[in-house]
């Protein structure tokens, strides 16, 4: 393995970056990543020390309705207000449908002042029509006489034939929800027709219709309900407006934003997602050639095609460069082991530098604008594509590949949960860091010192989740091509466990600190007092003020990832207690 | 003038027919005053003359109704133009086209040829000027293909007038 100083030779990084690569002190970068159980909650100040899984899994202010759900809470709901009313209960579903299925609401409503109720809603006491004549009745959509057993009428008396009613109803349910609503056929009458009739009355075709419509009605007007966005997801949600995010994750694993209705989108708020979405559909053209799966090989220019997941692309032989799908630069440049920077994520318009006149300056800022735009869509559309293919990977994964490694290593299926695990993360980071880059579109210019930070974040979280998709997709393919148990596996799964935990910890302390606004950085890059004031403070006097990210190094010394691990300071992975040196990497522990 | 011809029509049900056969027979009886109905064989469209109200803007004048029924009256609504000349009134556009909901949303079969009427001719009466709707060119200039006024998405006009 390269040591680190090797690679700084090669590399012949300036002083700033020499500095900032520096594996010898106590301020190598990849600490911060590391120290996510410790320092990271100082700079991210989510405001408690609390035990980090307490805060992480707030209390789920949602409930997930399957069909059956919904059907047990419509009738609990009906049959409560029937009872309290002591009403028939399809006069109580009656009622709750026009109070939008509230049942406070209808006791309100009903005991200030029952009678103008009943008006509104069509529930009359007594009828408003006598038939003139009890033996012969003509019915008043057909005009036929009939005997009274041939005609129907709702609470008001008005008489209509079977025939007649079967046509009403049936038109009124094939023309939508609002036969909900519906009312006796006499223009000047406001009676309300029941279920009951319905049922009587129609086809079972059009019961179903209306049966339907029923249920829909009691998630679709009801404030606190709404329908999974999912296609195909016939559950509900339920959500219990008050503290928490709007974030909901459905049954079927699809995740929303209740608010919006969007897709989960923390740690940007609803309008900018709206806001984004809004700017892509306006730039759609443009853009399509961003969404075209291959680029040319930045050395030898043969086409790539990219079918995979992470963003460090190999090219085929004999080439063979590695190179960052993102930024086309190499990827020794990135990150790893290098110590580096992962710097891809900035966009920096180095030609706003010089000067210019005024025209041109103006010419220039048009055309900035459009490949600024051009900077952030492309990467949030490559992790929004990672992101469908981890997903793709992850059903893979527990369909085929966890059978066949189960097989291969001789390992309970139990014992490969680990896997899932890893790319169930990988799912969620993609999702997070696609959303990173809205709000870095939406991060105001003038704030550099906010800017820098997010950025550096950002950057960090790229490299973060890289590591672990790569882990997860490359490293696993070893075992999975292999054709017995191997020895490296029970390593294999400490580091893939490591990491998956290190990046959950890391995208969970950034999303609170994006949501925070990033407060603890004032516009010109000067650290909080509180990092200042960490514990470490030795560490993290060194390097501040390098790119506006001083605070953000951290003290060095190996960290306790937990009771029976420890992260190397040097590639973060998580080592057996009993190791005094990285195996990874051999850098001693500290 | 506006037609309602291009719309395709299929031949009126059974229950149709023997509806309208009773509202014929009871208009020819007791006609709604004001409005004169000429027999003719064709059961599915009666053409309608109307007279203005005494004492109303269109005292005197006289119009007519063309009321087209579909397969499945009184299910459906009937539709109901005025030939042209239109009256000028702010709720008719020049081509005919009558913005009243119980020609649209707010049908019932309970109601019939004769209770329309006299919506239309309560409409006329209470009317206190003779204009078009602010939006006459407009929409009647959607309509140049034949539209039915049933395909429009009324959104009704004060229903005062
Ligand atoms: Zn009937
Ligand atoms: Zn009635
Ligand atoms: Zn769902
Ligand atoms: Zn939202
Ligand atoms: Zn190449
Ligand atoms: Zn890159
Ligand atoms: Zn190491």
């Amino acid at each position: 393995m390269d040591s680190e100083d090797d690679m700084h030779d090669a590399n012949d990084l300036d002083s700033l970056d020499d500095d900032f690569y520096s594996g010898e002190t106590e301020d190598a970068p990849m600490d911060y990543y590391t120290d996510y159980d410790d320092d990271a909650d100082d700079y991210f100040d989510d405001g408690d020390d609390s035990d980090p899984a307490d805060s992480r899994r707030p209390e789920q202010n949602f409930t997930i309705l399957k069909e059956s759900d919904i059907r047990q809470r419509q009738e609990d709901d009906i049959s409560r207000v029937a009872a309290v009313l002591s009403i028939p209960r399809v006069a109580a579903s009656i009622l709750l449908r026009h109070y939008n299925w509230s049942v406070s609401k209808v006791n309100d409503a009903w005991f200030a002042d029952e009678e103008q109720v009943r008006k509104t809603v069509g529930l009359l006491e007594k009828k408003v029509y006598e038939n003139p004549d009890a033996n012969e009745l003509t019915c008043g959509i057909c005009f036929e006489v009939y005997p009274p057993s041939k005609i129907q009428t709702a609470s008001c008396g008005h008489p209509y034939c079977f025939s007649c009613w079967g046509g009403y109803i049936g038109t009124s349910i094939n023309d939508g929800p609002g036969c909900l609503m519906l009312r006796c056929p006499d223009p000047s009458c406001g009676a309300a027709v029941d279920q009951d009739m319905i049922n009587l009355l129609v086809s079972a075709e059009d019961k179903e219709k209306y049966d339907r419509y029923l249920l829909r009605s009691y998630i679709e007007d009801n404030k606190k309900t709404k329908w999974c966005p999912a296609p195909g997801c016939e559950h509900a949600v339920n959500f219990d407006a008050g503290s928490g995010s709007y974030d909901v994750s459905c049954l079927c694993s699809y995740s929303f934003c209740w608010n919006c209705t969007e897709e989960a989108h923390r740690p940007v708020d609803c309008g900018t997602v709206s806001k984004w979405i809004l700017k892509n559909s306006a730039e759609s053209e443009n853009m399509n050639w961003i969404l075209a799966n291959s680029k040319p090989c930045p050395k030898c220019k043969r086409p790539i095609e990219k079918n995979q997941g992470c963003m460090h692309m190999t090219c085929t032989p004999p080439c063979k460069f590695e190179f960052c799908w993102l930024c086309l630069g190499a990827w020794t440049d990135h990150g790893e082991r290098t110590g580096g920077f992962y710097a891809c994520n900035r966009y920096e318009a180095a030609k706003q530098e010089g000067v210019y006149d005024e025209t041109e300056k103006r010419r220039e800022m048009a055309k900035n604008s459009l490949e600024r735009y051009t900077h952030y869509y492309e990467r949030w559309a490559s992790n929004q594509s990672s992101r469908q293919k981890a997903l793709a990977d992850l059903h893979q994964m527990q369909t085929i590949n966890i059978e066949k490694l189960s097989d291969t290593q001789c390992q309970p299926e139990s014992q490969l949960k680990f896997i899932t695990e890893a790319w169930l993360q990988i799912v969620e980071c993609r999702r997070v860091l696609k959303w990173t880059y809205a709000y870095g579109f939406y991060l105001a210019e003038h704030e550099q010192g906010k800017k820098q930070f997010f950025e550096y974040l950002q950057g960090e979280a790229e490299s973060g989740l890289e590591r672990l998709h790569q882990c997860a997709e490359k490293e696993l393919q070893v075992f999975l091509n292999g054709d017995g148990p191997s020895k490296d596996f029970n390593d294999f799964r400490t580091k893939l466990a490591g990491l998956t935990s290190v990046t959950r910890n890391y995208f969970e302390n950034l999303v609170r600190a994006l949501e925070n606004g990033l407060c603890d950085v004032d516009s010109n890059g000067a650290a909080s007092s509180k990092a200042t004031g960490s514990k470490n403070a030795a560490g993290s006097s060194k390097g501040r003020g390098g790119r506006g990210k001083g605070t953000i190094r951290a003290s060095m010394s190996s960290r306790i990832t937990d009771d029976n691990h420890w992260s190397c300071e040097q590639c973060t992975y998580a080592n057996v207690r009993s190791a005094t040196a990285c195996q990874m990497c051999n850098q001693p522990r500290r | 003038m506006t037609s309602s011809s291009t719309s395709s029509r299929k031949n009126l049900s059974k229950i149709a027919c023997n509806r309208l056969q009773k509202e014929l027979t009871e208009w020819q009886a007791s006609p709604p005053a004001g409005f004169n109905y000429k027999v003719s064989d064709n059961l599915q469209r009666w053409v309608i003359e109307v007279v203005g109200a005494p004492g109303t803007l269109y005292a005197n004048e006289t119009y007519r109704l063309q009321v087209d029924f579909p397969e499945h009256y009184p299910m459906e609504a009937p539709q109901v133009i005025f030939m042209n000349p239109a009256p000028m009134h702010p709720h008719i556009y020049s081509n005919g086209h009558i913005c009243l909901d119980i020609l649209y949303d707010s049908w019932s079969p309970a109601m019939t040829v004769s209770s329309v009427c006299i919506s239309i001719l309560s409409m006329l009466s209470s009317s206190t000027v003779k204009q078009r709707p602010e939006d006459n060119d407009r929409y009647v200039k959607n309509c140049r293909n034949g539209r039915s006024p049933k395909e429009t998405r009324w959104w009704f006009h004060d229903d005062k007038v």
